[in-house]
């Protein structure tokens, strides 16, 4: 096993190389932060624009390739990433942000992901039932509003809330409220920030899994192997909760492991509507802002957690599938 | 999570009246199982199906009673009925009852008491009856487990060893830890057995146990059956389409028919005296293995009733040829015959169908088809395909990045022989000996091939051009095994047949007119061409399959288990149109089939395969009536014959194992390691088996028959022969 998740790493790493190098090279040829400095006012001349640039190692004279190399001896001796043009270094602005997506994504999508599973053996066990039809129908509802309008209707829903007792439960935006004592007031200011982006993220997303649960559970209902084992002697719920879970949970497992990195990268709706500056304005921003620096880190960590995602995808199916075999 | 099973929901909203008088309607206290007036409704789409009605049973302890039908005819439904398996949506009323407890009306819940204790059951495809992610000791132990709570895990443990042993499961201890992926089909039936018999049960169900299973597989299984019953004394429910397979084990028969059973009585009264015009059919449209006279199957014509319509007279009247009108009135009860003692057969008629009627005086079965190249002898015929010394080897290889090789599969070895015009070539074997990739390899027309293959004087070295492949290819017409698959759905026949039509640059009026006689040819109404596949039915379909490959008038027709998608009934209308055909058009075929019987009927000329070797060649009578090679001795003594006096007496060679992977095979002969022959030589001889690759040589004495054997007619293995006991049956 060990050998080949490092056969694996290696593949994965010579993958992240080259597509974070193409990133760059498409970053430095059509990002041009130069132009944006032009429009300060009072207007810069040239020469201070490029000065300026030069000193944060954005020299426009420079040819792609030597700021290529520039770029990547930076890292690869100093692990250092380079700065954006407003003069921030992108290690920081990186540290921060992470961390910033994670507290919005880790606990919906651990609560996506139970709900979605639990939702959908629930509704597959009910096929064609009351239940089954409500959870089912809300699944394909959610897939088709834009997360983005889901996201404003809880937003106005925490409001109504808020309006209805009369008093400011919910935050529908930011991380926290500057100036609150730490200790307990800080916690619950922590948790009325939390909720409202939780809960919208979460009944967004466990549409997806309910769904898939569903069908694969409801395709191993009435597999042979659930008859002999009724024959056996099981009821048919026993027979199902026994040998058709696990082996319908083999894809959804797999799909679970790759969700799970995208945790840490972050979604670009969620944090505008949210207001959580993490790594997903972050990516977007970084364009519009012509940093190419930012661009192409945060391209690079998308490679990364994509490759995370799909190696722990191999690892999930090789856990709960005896017929995986690893050579 | 699902509400409870509701199997007999409705069965007790019956008038209690009703069920009291079904219910007294069981007579024979001392029956293990006991089955009284079982209907099963389904509701569809297209109304209620009434796919069991009326069956009545008693199974005493010990005995074996087979269930024998076509697709349709409900015998699975009816064992799923007594198992309480059929799906919420069924509707089952009458009364099963197991040892005097009732079971029809029991909860999913209450059945589960039963079901896996008393009464288990061993279904027909063990690839995907068992759990993927579970190895098989837990299998076997949770059968234990459910029934026996309190069992220690080390006794559960010793028990699951000691059932692997008894189903012949070669080091069982450590086999409790495989995977079910790890073992081949026939050893998962092995572990379904096992699991079945686990809680040592009253009554085992077997629902088609060898269907999918080679013939030398297949005896392996029933052999076990056997022993299982032995071990368990457990009353057992064979259910098969396939007459020879009960023939040997049952005491008792019931023919179903339409969701009825149409005659019941002792093993040997059914295969001797059958008095029911389906039955006798059945029975005369089964090839036999062991019989070399040449004459026409009996088919049956027409398909079964379908089961929405509750038919007014007798359902097999639309069929029958003795139907008169006296037949449509009414359905004919399950009647007394005399004679047997049970014996009782639904046919109003069945008194005149006394045991002197042959199946042939009611049955009118097609004269026997002569072609003209019969009277020619085979040496004076000109060669349609030959093949000299073709091989396809796969390389076996280990490795993502760098492929090493470790090994070669030798799917065909040096394979020669030819087929000259007018007549039926067979290849026979089990699966994985090479028959398919032989085939691909004729089909193939390249000149890289390892070998030559010469069709109607093109050889494939010169088939470098499409011109010189297209006229190769109109010489030699496939019709492939699943005439459902075959058929593109949305093609209405006539678009079918003029596709190869087409190819061959025929203008329009002359395709219209070559349809038109093709469907006469095989026997379709050429009305109906304008049709979808999907509006015909099983045997039709097969029938356009041939009519597609007949279509541009080849010399050669490759036939690859054409009948084994069939039922019998229509199996035998579809190989006399074959010898028909044959022998109108003199045509040559190449049959590729599992069924031994339907080779031995058809062909002229048999291969036996093994490995990619032929072990033995030559005329079909020489081989099936004197097999030289332990091989070919072994697969015909795996066959099965629907003659219950022979099959309870005769002396069958069980192979041991499976084929072995072409990684293990040995220097010399690859039979060596299953074969019964060397096992019984002494060292010294064996050695030359190990060492040594037996030519294929003519057999002394025969004209046509070679075999590869050093040898020939060896004392067998005493271990891999088995004789039956001769048991307390009842004669007729």
């Amino acid at each position: 096993m060990l050998k080949y998740l490092a056969k694996r790493g290696i593949t994965y790493v010579v993958m992240i190389f080259l597509t974070t190098s193409a990133g760059y090279f498409l970053a430095v040829s059509s990002l041009k932060p130069a132009l944006l400095e032009q429009e300060r006012i009072p207007r810069p001349t040239p020469e201070q624009v490029a000065d300026s640039m030069r000193l944060k190692g954005l020299d426009p004279d420079l040819s792609p390739w030597e700021r290529y190399v520039d770029w990547l001896t930076a890292i690869v001796t100093r692990w250092d990433w380079g700065r954006s043009p407003n003069g921030a270094y992108i290690n920081a602005e990186f540290g921060d942000r992470v961390w910033i997506s994670t507290r919005l994504f880790l606990a919906s999508i651990v609560l996506t992901l139970v709900i979605g599973v639990a939702l959908g053996v629930y509704s597959a066990a009910r096929q064609y039932k009351f239940q089954d039809r409500v959870i089912t129908s809300y699944s394909y509802l959610a897939h088709i509003v834009p997360a983005p309008i889901a996201y404003f209707l809880v937003q106005l829903g925490a409001i109504n809330i808020n309006e209805s007792v009369g008093e400011r439960i919910f935050y529908v935006t930011g991380i926290s409220t500057p100036g609150v004592e730490p200790g307990w007031p800080q916690f619950v200011d922590m948790l009325a920030h939390y909720v409202v982006p939780t809960v919208a993220i979460t009944l967004v997303g466990w549409g997806a899994y309910q769904i898939a649960q569903r069908q694969y559970l409801l395709d191993n209902v009435n597999a042979d192997f659930v008859r002999t084992a009724r024959a056996k002697g099981l009821s048919r719920n026993q027979a199902i909760a026994r040998h058709a879970l696990r082996v319908s949970f083999i894809p959804v497992a797999q799909s679970i492991a790759f969700t799970i990195p995208a945790i840490f990268a972050g979604g670009f709706f969620a944090e505008k509507i949210f207001a959580w500056p993490g790594v997903g304005s972050w990516s977007i921003d970084a364009i519009s802002l012509q940093d190419v620096n930012a661009a192409t880190a945060t391209l690079a960590y998308g490679s990364v957690i994509f490759a995370i995602g799909a190696v722990l995808a191999d690892f999930a199916t090789t856990l709960v599938d005896p017929r995986v075999r690893v050579q | 999570m699902s509400s409870e099973t509701t199997t007999g929901a409705t069965g007790s909203a019956r008038p209690d009246v009703e069920r009291l008088h079904v219910a007294g309607l069981h007579a024979a206290s001392d029956a293990v199982l006991s089955v009284r007036d079982l209907n099963v409704r389904f509701n569809s789409e297209n109304g209620v199906v009434h796919a069991v009605r009326g069956v009545d049973f008693d199974l005493m302890p010990g005995k074996t009673l087979g269930i024998v039908g076509e697709s349709g005819s409900g015998k699975s439904v009816t064992s799923l009925a007594i198992m309480g398996l059929l799906p919420p949506t069924a509707e089952v009323t009458g009364s099963v009852r197991l040892k005097g407890r009732e079971l029809l009306g029991l909860s999913d819940k209450a059945m589960c008491e039963f079901r896996g204790n008393d009464l288990a059951m061993v279904f027909q495809d063990p690839l995907s009856s068992l759990t993927p992610v579970f190895t098989v000791g837990t299998q076997i132990m949770e059968a234990l487990t459910i029934h026996h709570p309190a069992m220690s895990r080390t006794a559960k443990e010793a028990r699951a060893v000691e059932l692997l042993a008894m189903v012949g499961i070669p080091s069982p201890k450590d086999r409790l830890k495989a995977f079910p992926h790890e073992f081949s089909g026939g050893m998962r039936q092995r572990v379904m057995i096992a699991i079945a018999i686990a809680n040592n049960p009253r009554v085992l169900i077997a629902d088609e146990p060898t269907t999918a299973l080679d013939v030398t597989i297949q005896a392996q299984v029933l052999e076990v059956l056997h022993t299982a019953q032995e071990e368990t004394g457990a009353a057992v429910v064979m259910i098969t389409h396939d007459l020879g397979v009960v023939a040997g084990m049952a005491d008792d028969i019931m023919v179903m028919y339409a969701g009825k059973p149409v005659e019941t009585g002792a093993v040997d009264d059914i295969y001797y005296n059958p008095r029911m015009p389906y039955t006798m059919g059945l029975l005369g449209a089964v090839p036999r293995v062991d019989a070399a006279e040449k004459s026409s199957l009996v088919p049956i014509e027409g398909m079964p009733p379908n089961l929405i319509h509750t038919p007014t007279g007798c359902s097999f009247a639309p069929r029958c040829p003795l139907a008169s009108d006296a037949c449509l009135d009414g359905e004919p009860p399950l009647a007394p015959v005399a004679g047997g003692a049970l014996h009782r057969a639904a046919c109003i008629k069945s008194e005149s169908l006394g045991g002197t009627v042959d199946v042939h005086d009611v049955f009118t079965a097609p004269p026997v088809p002569l072609s003209r190249f019969d009277a020619i002898p085979r040496a004076e015929r000109s060669t349609v395909l030959q093949l000299k010394d073709v091989r396809k080897h796969f390389p076996l290889t280990r490795g993502a990045l760098i492929k090493r090789r470790i090994g070669t599969v030798k799917a065909v070895d040096g394979l020669s022989f030819d087929i000259r015009e007018g007549e039926c070539f067979s290849i026979v074997g089990e699966s994985g000996s090479g028959k398919t990739t032989t085939l691909l390899e004729i089909m193939e027309f390249h000149p890289d091939q390892d070998g030559e293959v010469v069709i109607g004087g093109l050889s494939n070295k010169q088939a470098a051009d499409a011109k010189t492949k297209g006229r190769m290819r109109r010489e030699l017409q496939m019709v492939f095994q699943d005439p459902t698959g075959a058929l593109d759905p949305r093609f209405t026949v006539y678009e079918v047949l003029a596709e190869p039509l087409q190819n061959a640059g025929m203008d329009r009026a002359a395709i219209r007119k070559r349809i038109m006689e093709l469907m006469r040819l095989v026997g379709l109404q050429p009305d109906h061409v304008n049709r979808f596949p999907n509006q015909f039915s099983g045997g039709q379909r097969q029938r356009i399959g041939i009519a597609r490959a007949l279509a541009v008038n080849p010399k050669l027709v490759v036939l690859d288990e054409p009948v084994s998608a069939l039922d019998v009934s229509v199996q035998a209308g579809v190989i006399n149109l074959l010898d028909h055909l044959r022998a109108e058009l003199g045509l040559s075929y190449l049959l590729v089939a599992h069924d031994l019987s339907v080779v031995r009927h058809i062909s002229n000329r048999v291969a036996v395969m093994y490995l990619g070797k032929i072990v033995e060649i030559g005329a079909v009578d020489r081989v099936f009536d004197n097999p030289r090679h332990p091989y070919t001795r072994a697969l015909l003594s795996a066959i099965p014959v629907p003659d219950p006096q022979l099959e309870r007496t005769r002396e069958r060679i069980i192979l041991q194992g499976d084929l072995p992977s072409p990684l293990q095979a040995p220097k010399g002969c690859n039979f060596a390691t299953r074969c019964p022959v060397f096992a019984a030589l002494p060292p010294g001889k064996q050695e030359k088996c190990l060492t040594l690759e037996p030519p294929l040589e003519p057999a002394a004495s025969a004209t046509d028959q070679q075999f590869a054997c050093f040898f020939p007619d060896g004392e067998m293995d005493e271990d891999m022969l088995v004789v039956h006991e001769p048991a307390d049956h009842v004669a007729p």
